[in-house]
């Protein structure tokens, strides 16, 4: 891999917490001296939380459409109105 | 249950259907009980779902030996928080937010921009660090002929990706300053 992207594979290693800790000390220190490593790490960290909202989105939806599915297949009306059931005002 | 199985939508799909049929109803009717709306326990039930599917690709899911009473209890923490926070519609991201309190606001401004910028590295993003999927699973499902192929394809990916967030985390920056 070219430089650039070993880095790269160096940063997610230190914000994964696969790095040796000698080697994240180092490059803590790093951070310190190096304002353009710090913004580099911080914006992978925010790629992180991107990726993981972006990821809760598209499971979410996955889990709403087989929600949609079981209420329209008609082998689980039954279940569908026990639930409904539990609902209703005595 | 094996984070492996669970690489396509199809398979993801009979998961949270079992799920669905083994644990909706508790879970229902733990929110009746609670005085809440069919539409509230199926909310809570779909944010149980995505919190416990997080668990099982990060193969945390292993030591659970009763998943019905598992998710019962998440669902259960998820609907006192909800009701401590008296907030109808409260998703997941800003519950998450809460509890996540350094965590830059700029990651929710950009995640549209991503999405439609980048869908592709996007996908591959998420493939390799949200569902946690092996290597060799993200190489047969995004075509590459190998898996040094894949991999470099993620770290570009994430460099394409970190770039778009640099940029825009200046810009808001500037924005607010």
């Amino acid at each position: 891999m070219r430089t650039s992207l070993n880095n790269i594979k160096a940063i997610d290693d230190y914000l994964l917490r696969c790095m040796p800790p000698g080697d994240a000390l180092v490059l803590e220190a790093n951070m310190l001296l190096n304002d353009d490593l710090a913004t580099d790490v911080a914006c992978q960290q925010l790629t992180h939380q991107a990726i993981r909202q972006f990821g809760r989105q598209n499971i979410k939806a996955e889990i709403m459409a087989v929600q949609q599915k079981l209420a329209a297949e008609p082998q689980h009306q039954g279940y569908i109105q026990c639930i409904a059931n539990l609902f209703k005002k005595h | 249950m094996d984070h492996n199985t669970l690489s396509t939508v199809e398979l993801r799909e009979a998961f949270f259907m079992a799920l669905y049929k083994k644990a909706f109803s508790p879970v229902a009717r733990y929110v009746a009980r609670m005085g809440g709306s069919l539409e509230e326990a199926q909310d809570i039930f779909q944010d149980t779902l995505v919190i416990y599917y997080e668990k099982v690709a990060l193969a945390q899911a292993e030591i659970i030996v009763n998943e019905k009473a598992y998710l019962l209890g998440i669902a259960k923490k998820l609907w006192l928080q909800h009701y401590k926070a008296g907030c109808k519609n409260e998703s997941l991201n800003d519950r998450d937010a809460e509890i996540i309190s350094d965590e830059q606001p700029a990651a929710g401004k950009i995640l549209h921009y991503l999405q439609t910028a980048g869908k592709k590295c996007m996908e591959l993003l998420k493939a390799c660090y949200y569902d946690n999927l092996p290597v060799s699973d993200v190489t047969a499902l995004f075509g590459y002929t190998s898996k040094h192929s894949a991999t470099v394809a993620k770290y570009k990916c994430l460099e394409k990706v970190r770039e778009t967030v640099k940029q825009n985390s200046l810009s808001y920056a500037d924005f607010i300053e």
